[in-house]
């Protein structure tokens, strides 16, 4: 197929090169699966080690009078049903990625990344769908591999495409995060979490920001705590660590707020590496600076955007530059 | 074989510490400055097309773009030529509130925000030329460049009239954007004819630009006017001050003027040949002109008429209100069989001859008719003309040397401008700026009614003329009554091209011009405009833009619109290299109204500079003003070699006195014979 590896253009590859397989689809104007109600991680509360002080407490933090951040890494995914073949549905995803640098007060591209690529259990096709898919003239990522016996079912099918879509969205941006670390020295803010990789998560650059809190990691005096954060005020700081993930230091950062009818709103959790052997009085001053970076970051507003509360307009630009050229 | 695209950039192209419009400014012009875009909600049309650019771009209002389409059409790539006409910035805020919001409503903390928001710089551009030009459709997607010198000769269709050998362009000024300095060039064919003609220029009073416009472009047509095209010259009416009474006189000009005159191939300088003609004032003897400084008078020749010359254009002087239809006949009979013809009534006026040759001539002439009818009465009517409509027309036409005294003379002396003897690159000022309004109306009409006269018949001197008049909003109104002067201007408007006759106008306000006048001047020029004047229909084809950048234009700035060019150009012109009227009337302060023996020495020492005070009271010695006034006139109009002997034997010669005898009483009958008694 020619070089269009877009939706549209691999829609109308496939429709002509085997017209016989079905009608072209209509998924380009359906929402990405990243809309549709899915299986989502469920809301839950564990509790982290404090690991400045005691408790977790509340501190006062000054915004920084000159920004710190050099850059802002985001990265974006869209996948679409573009067949069924015999009833397993084919994915059409894009992931991409940019890292968009500050010079100046103002943010042009460092770095950006944008990958195509087809999604389907290939154990699960046709031998004229695998054909047809291996001539597609794009990387086709089989679902079905490592997963033990595929299941049929679509939805199955789908949510295994999304959950490889996401894959290849986080590796993208591992890259850019890499990349930026290995060659620049200015602090770059992440939207999400750093623990994923464990090059991302010991990278001193890097300062990761987590808009979502499905998983809460304070409970009882804790939780308190935090929920009673006033705006330009922290938690203490703790560790997050898992089998799965990197360890990382955490705490909260109220924004702004707080709501009266969310608790949560205006709220970030950041992530940075774990440093070993640091004090207190520099795993508190480490804390307060970077959050002192990310309250001067507070204007722009990234409105209309609905997490204007907690997403910074670094972050609001990066998702503006990925949606105009992916 | 299996394969993913991913799209990896490095950054901006943009070196370290250098922005993107210095980048552009160093004339590196190949690289695109802007991108096409189109919606559905501000599509590209074949006429217009949108562009952004980055935030530090050298495009303006008014500035020139090539755009580079793509995709061929017709196996030729389509090259689109715009001038930005509108420029829209904007950023991504939704609303004014949520910038308030971010910073508090203290905009002090507004200029801390760590990031500037994103912001947009979108151009809208009028579509100048597209190559090919067909098939003509919407502008296409592409890069957009700054567009260089012969991208502004393309661009301006300039490229059709300045091909090697069949050069015509007569440069306006200099167009400037970014790293681009090109010389814009008007056709000649199209500024002096045939094509079209005439030039109009509006702009607010007090920053000159009208009148340094006008000399500047003067100096380009003598400097570029085609040899094959024939011969030029300017007749230019000094309308108020000084403005036009130094055009021969060097002024200073700074650097970058220079560097103006020389992109243009113009000759910095003065006007090399300028004749001056200015009326008297009404003593007869001084020149009613500011550029009456001694210095200076080598070259300024009276201006004076005589009957002759002044009835053939009474309808300038009598209006409609004064003289109908009754007295038009009169004023025809009187000039077609009185003046300058033998004229006798045998009936009427017995055995007298008349020779009218003057207004004094006319005087007499109306006195003895008048008389002749009063002492016959009961007739009240001469050749069918009432005795009223005489007196009418006596008073009427008498009273044209008192209204224009200076200028008519009554003794019938004419100083005129040499139509025959017109010079090529040569200027013809006259200044009526001190004259009455009357006599300014009465000089315009008869001098290019003569122009035009000797241009049909190609015996001028010249092939072509210019002529400049400015506060045209006065002259040729475009409301108010119907004027001979007008009519003329209307005439040489829509007729006068085709004789080599062009008309080069200014006023401070367009709109109040007869639309005729202006719509007929094929080049209209525009320095800074009032703003209540651009609201006014006659501007509604400019953007908002233009009309703002119109009113702000520096001195030296002209917007110009041309046949050629299908939307107004913004060009730099400078300031000419002639000593403004101000100036030089500082430097040459206007001479002082002398007496009678000191103003024809005046006027005599621009022939023969050696004369002195003594010498012309000698010739004067008690000869009466007319008959002194009459014979300076004489030699000023022949220049004879021997100009005090001249002077002299035009004075009338006074008979020498003898004693008069006192006759005595008729003496008594004397005595015949020796007696007393012998009667």
């Amino acid at each position: 197929m020619g070089a269009d590896l877009s939706f549209a253009g691999v829609d109308r590859w496939l429709w002509e090169a085997a017209p016989e397989l079905g009608p072209r689809s209509v998924g380009g104007d359906q929402p990405s699966l990243e809309v549709v109600p899915t299986q989502r991680e469920l809301p839950r509360m564990t509790d982290a080690a404090v690991i400045e002080g005691r408790a977790v407490l509340a501190h006062p933090v000054a915004a920084a009078s000159t920004p710190a951040f050099g850059g802002f890494l985001d990265g974006t995914q869209t996948s679409r049903v573009i067949r069924e073949a015999d009833g397993i549905p084919i994915v059409h995803g894009t992931v991409a990625a940019a890292v968009r640098q500050r010079v100046d007060r103002r943010l042009i591209t460092w770095r950006h990344e944008v990958r195509q690529r087809l999604y389907a259990p290939r154990g699960l096709l046709s031998p004229q769908w695998n054909a047809l898919l291996d001539r597609a003239g794009l990387s086709v990522v089989d679902t079905s591999r490592g997963e033990g016996d595929p299941i049929a079912h679509p939805y199955a099918v789908r949510d295994a495409a999304s959950h490889r879509v996401q894959e290849d969205r986080e590796a993208v941006e591992r890259s850019l995060a890499e990349a930026w670390c290995a060659s620049m020295v200015e602090p770059l803010l992440l939207d999400g979490g750093t623990s994923g990789s464990e090059s991302l998560a010991s990278a001193a650059q890097l300062v990761g920001v987590v808009k979502s809190h499905r998983t809460l990691y304070v409970s009882g005096a804790g939780l308190a705590a935090v929920r009673g954060l006033r705006a330009g005020e922290r938690s203490s700081v703790f560790r997050i660590a898992s089998r799965h993930r990197a360890a990382v230091a955490s705490w909260y950062l109220r924004l702004r707020g707080p709501n009266a009818a969310d608790w949560m709103w205006g709220l970030v959790r950041v992530e940075v590496a774990d440093l070993p052997d640091l004090s207190q009085a520099v795993l508190a001053e480490r804390a307060d600076r970077i959050s002192g970076w990310l309250l001067s970051e507070r204007a722009p507003l990234s409105l209309p955007d609905a997490r204007w509360d907690r997403m910074t307009y670094g972050i609001r630009d990066c998702e503006e530059f990925l949606r105009a050229v992916s | 074989m299996a394969f993913e695209i991913a799209k990896n950039f490095s950054g901006p192209s943009v070196e370290p510490g250098r922005s993107a419009g210095e980048a552009m400014t160093s004339a590196n012009l190949a690289e695109p400055l802007g991108r096409v875009v189109a919606t559905e909600r501000r599509p590209n049309t074949p006429h217009e097309f949108h562009f952004w650019t980055a935030l530090d771009s050298p495009v303006g209002i008014g500035t020139i773009v090539r755009v580079d389409s793509a995709h061929p059409i017709g196996g030729q790539l389509v090259h689109v030529y715009g001038i930005v006409v509108e420029g829209l910035s904007y950023t991504d805020l939704q609303s004014p509130l949520h910038d308030v919001m971010a910073h508090d409503a203290m905009p002090a903390s507004a200029s801390h925000a760590a990031t500037e928001r994103a912001e947009v710089r979108l151009y809208t551009a009028a579509v100048l030329r597209q190559v090919p030009e067909e098939p003509l459709q919407p502008v296409p997607m592409g890069a957009v460049f700054l567009a260089d010198e012969a991208d502004v000769a393309v661009a301006l269709r300039m490229d059709g009239y300045l091909r090697p050998g069949a050069r015509t362009g007569i440069p306006v000024g200099v167009y400037h954007a970014g790293g681009t300095n090109a010389p814009i060039y008007l056709d000649a064919d199209f500024l002096i004819g045939p094509e079209a003609a005439h030039l109009n220029i509006s702009g607010v009073s007090g920053l000159a630009t009208k009148t340094s416009a006008i000399e500047w472009i003067l100096s380009s047509i003598f400097a570029h006017f085609p040899e094959s095209k024939g011969s030029v010259a300017a007749v230019c009416f000094n309308v108020k001050g000084p403005d036009l009474c130094f055009l021969d006189q060097p002024g200073p000009i700074d650097a970058a003027d220079a560097a103006l005159y020389e992109q243009c191939s113009v000759s910095p300088g003065p006007f090399e040949h300028v004749q001056y003609f200015a009326p008297f004032k009404a003593d007869g003897f001084s020149l009613n002109t500011l550029r009456s400084n001694e210095a200076l008078l080598h070259n300024v020749s009276s201006l004076t008429w005589g009957l002759r010359e002044v009835l053939q254009y009474a309808e300038v002087l009598l209006n409609k209100d004064d003289v109908d239809a009754k007295a038009d006949a009169l004023i025809d009979f009187i000039r077609d069989r009185v003046v300058d013809h033998e004229f006798r009534d045998d009936q009427l006026l017995g055995q007298k001859r008349y020779m009218v040759r003057s207004f004094a001539d006319l005087e007499a002439w109306f006195r003895d008719v008048l008389a002749a009818i009063e002492a016959k009465p009961g007739e009240g009517y001469w050749r069918t003309h009432h005795v009223a409509t005489i007196r009418k027309v006596r008073n009427r036409l008498s009273n044209i040397s008192t209204r224009c005294a200076g200028l008519v003379t009554d003794d019938g002396a004419v100083s005129d401008l040499p139509f025959g003897e017109f010079k090529d690159r040569t200027v013809y000022v006259i200044d009526v700026a001190a004259l009455e309004e009357d006599a300014q109306d009465l000089i315009f009409a008869r001098v290019v009614t003569k122009l035009r006269e000797h241009l049909e018949k190609r015996e001028l001197g010249v092939n072509h003329v210019v002529v400049f008049v400015d506060e045209l909003n006065k002259y040729a109104p475009g409301d108010g009554p119907e004027t001979y002067v007008k009519k003329m201007l209307l005439d040489l408007a829509e007729r006068g091209r085709y004789l080599g006759l062009v008309l080069f106008s200014a006023q401070q306000f367009r709109s109040q011009v007869h639309r005729r006048v202006v719509g007929n001047s094929g080049t209209a020029v525009y320095g800074r405009m009032d703003a209540d004047e651009l609201a006014t229909p006659g501007y509604a084809v400019l953007s908002q833009a233009v009309k703002t950048k119109l009113s702000t234009l520096e001195k030296g700035q002209l917007m110009v619109r041309h046949p050629h060019f299908t939307q107004p150009i913004f060009v730099r012109f400078p300031r000419p290299a002639i000593l403004r009227g101000r100036d030089g009337a500082e430097m040459y302060p206007q001479a002082a109204d002398v007496g009678l023996d000191a103003a024809v020495l005046r006027g005599l020492r621009s022939l023969d500079p050696s004369l002195t005070l003594g010498a012309v009271q000698d010739a004067i010695g008690i000869h009466e003003a007319e008959d002194v006034i009459r014979a300076r006139n004489a030699t000023l109009r022949e220049r004879p070699a021997n100009v005090l002997a001249f002077f002299r034997a035009q004075l009338r010669p006074i008979v020498g006195s003898r004693p008069v005898v006192q006759p005595g009483p008729p003496p008594v009958r004397a005595p015949s014979g020796p007696s007393p008694y012998d009667f």
